[in-house]
């Protein structure tokens, strides 16, 4: 019983001290924020451009891909990079589902007065003084989040997603290539999370949630996949080489949607949701 | 072998630990609401715990009574804090899913039944009667409104029209099909006996003038979905359930958002002003296993001592 209570009482100091903590952390680089036009508009650039954003790891994901030194070189990191996609695709609905069910909103919207339900009733939650980037969209945002225009998404920043989908790629090609892998996790972190904490969109806990569901499950799908489904994957990685120019005009779609966050992936995902309401259930 | 044992591990481990997490956090009970207009504050006023409805749909103040057309509990309620929670018309009657309701000046509730169509009345002196049925042609009845000349507008979602109903149970078309309103979900008049009319399936606000024309006053699909309307004060109040909104209109003025909803308490639906011009919303949190709440929206009291 006594253990119980101490041990209780450290998990709880334990989480205070790590709220505070994750709180100091994000207003510190957020800090960084609405000082000068030209650094938040350079930050908001690699933030927001696809191609800024994340070609970079769509290069390295091609690099990878075709700089095998020997043709069994060449087929393992193809199994790995393959491995990795899979683990990427599962990352994200991971972290989907888990922000759709956790409602932390995002740390710009925490600025703003909210009340979180606690049992039987509504209590209301500290704010974040974040500060606002001086960029175009950044200013824009702010105004329409004043005028009440705040988005469902917005609603729930808990794991973050891009720091979900790109540690999962770049930890795939780190897998498959040290060098390659370490300047892919060294743009996610440096450039692309690093810019989602500048603009206040994500606390480090959330990055730090995201990445931990990337590397548990790349860690596993890794391991399930090649020690269980080993002869598919040779036999996928090996109709690579035998079929090469169609397997690079699809690797190249591929690092295409790496590089758009899968964007056009989940259009399509949402144009097949609506034909199936619209012709199967009969909704007009 | 070793290194298969401690991998196996390490998945169960993970697996152990997010199952902990997600069941601990009690992460399906969270739910939020963002004040974009900081002037007001948010309080649940009632949840299943509190008062024992099922799941409320519309709700109406009226001489310090709250009024609940409960689509989850299948009944019309009644409810003060001396007298609690009291069902006037249950499933017995032959309620299916009550949906909107009005109250005129002599305490006679009206209400309406998207399962069960019809337009249904429980009386000041406490008969539950059906005014007008799916025989006269009243097949799912969502929004209603009391006309100045005494007699109700229903609208009904199939056959995309306005009927007006008298008290006696005649049912005549007061806005056929070319007037293009596809689901009339809410209705309400204002001060000066125009009707605006929420169409929650085409997403646009509709005020019908007196002479009859069609105004499309609200109309934006990709941000806005008028669930239920209420007027107050010269102030539309309108809630949105594909938004999870609350907003205020003012003719002439921009559309407002009061506050945003989230997680379980994101289905909001009716919405009511008491005397004091507090706002109340039913929130719909699970209508098949009759989970709901209400919430109180009030000023600040700074802003009550400014006015």
């Amino acid at each position: 019983m006594v253990s119980a209570v101490v041990l209780s009482s450290i998990l709880a100091s334990l989480i205070t001290t790590l709220a505070d903590l994750n709180d100091r952390l994000l207003l510190g680089i957020n800090g960084l924020a609405g000082r000068s036009w030209l650094f938040d508009s350079t930050v908001a650039f690699f933030r927001d451009n696809d191609l800024a954003k994340a070609g970079v790891i769509g290069c390295c994901f091609l690099a990878a891909w075709y700089g095998g030194k020997t043709t069994n070189g060449t087929t393992t990191r193809r199994k790995i990079l393959i491995v990795g996609l899979i683990a990427a695709v599962c990352v994200i609905a991971t972290t989907k589902v888990l922000s759709h069910t956790i409602f932390l909103p995002r740390p710009e919207i925490q600025s703003r007065k909210i009340y979180r339900l606690e049992g039987d009733q509504l209590v209301e939650m500290k704010r974040m003084p974040v500060r606002v980037p001086l960029d175009e969209t950044s200013q824009k945002e702010y105004r329409a989040l004043v005028n009440g225009d705040v988005e469902t998404n917005d609603l729930g920043s808990f794991p973050s997603d891009h720091a979900g989908f790109f540690i999962a790629i770049s930890l795939g090609i780190w897998l498959a290539s040290r060098r390659l892998g370490l300047i892919a996790l060294g743009w996610t972190i440096l450039v692309i999370l690093m810019g989602k904490m500048i603009g206040a969109q994500h606390t480090p806990l959330d990055i730090a949630a995201g990445a931990g569901v990337a590397i548990a499950e790349v860690t596993i799908i890794q391991y399930a996949l090649r020690k269980r489904f080993s002869s598919w994957l040779d036999k996928l990685a090996g109709l690579t080489l035998s079929y090469s120019a169609l397997s690079s005009a699809l690797v190249f779609a591929v690092a295409f949607e790496v590089s758009s966050t899968m964007i056009h992936v989940r259009a399509f995902l949402g144009l097949l949701a609506a034909m199936r309401r619209h012709v199967l259930l009969g909704m007009s | 072998m070793k290194r298969s044992n401690s991998m196996r591990l390490i998945s169960t481990w993970i697996i152990a630990c997010a199952l902990v997490f997600l069941t601990s956090c009690k992460v399906q009970k969270e739910g939020l609401v963002v004040m974009t207009d900081e002037s007001y504050k948010a309080v649940l006023f009632a949840n299943n715990n509190k008062i024992k409805f099922g799941s409320p749909d519309g709700i109406v103040w009226h001489k310090g009574k709250l009024y609940f057309a409960d689509e989850g509990g299948v009944a019309l309620e009644s409810w003060t804090k001396q007298d609690g929670l009291k069902t006037l018309i249950d499933s017995r009657f032959g309620t299916e899913s009550p949906e909107d309701l009005v109250i005129d000046s002599q305490d006679n509730i009206f209400f309406t039944d998207d399962d069960a169509g019809g337009l249904w009345e429980f009386t000041a002196n406490g008969t539950p009667r059906l005014v007008a049925g799916k025989d006269k042609g009243l097949i799912s009845t969502e929004g209603i409104a009391l006309a100045p000349d005494g007699s109700l507008l229903v609208g009904d979602g199939e056959q995309h029209e306005v009927f007006r109903v008298t008290r006696d149970g005649q049912v005549s078309e007061f806005l056929g099909k070319e007037y293009g309103i596809t689901k009339p979900e809410s209705m309400v008049f204002d001060d000066r006996g125009n009707l605006y009319i929420a169409d929650n399936e085409d997403d646009v606000l509709y005020l019908l003038d007196g002479e009859k024309k069609l105004h499309r006053v609200v109309d934006r699909k990709d941000s806005f979905s008028p669930e239920t309307i209420f007027y107050a004060k010269g102030s539309l109040y309108i809630t949105d359930s594909h938004n999870n909104k609350l907003y205020v209109y003012t003719p002439n003025e921009e559309l407002k958002t009061i506050a945003a909803f989230g997680g379980q308490l994101k289905n909001v639906q009716g919405v009511t002003l008491d005397d004091q011009g507090n706002i109340y919303l039913s929130i719909q949190t699970d209508l098949k296993r009759k989970v709901g709440a209400i919430i109180e929206i009030s000023k600040e009291n700074s802003e009550i001592a400014k006015k």
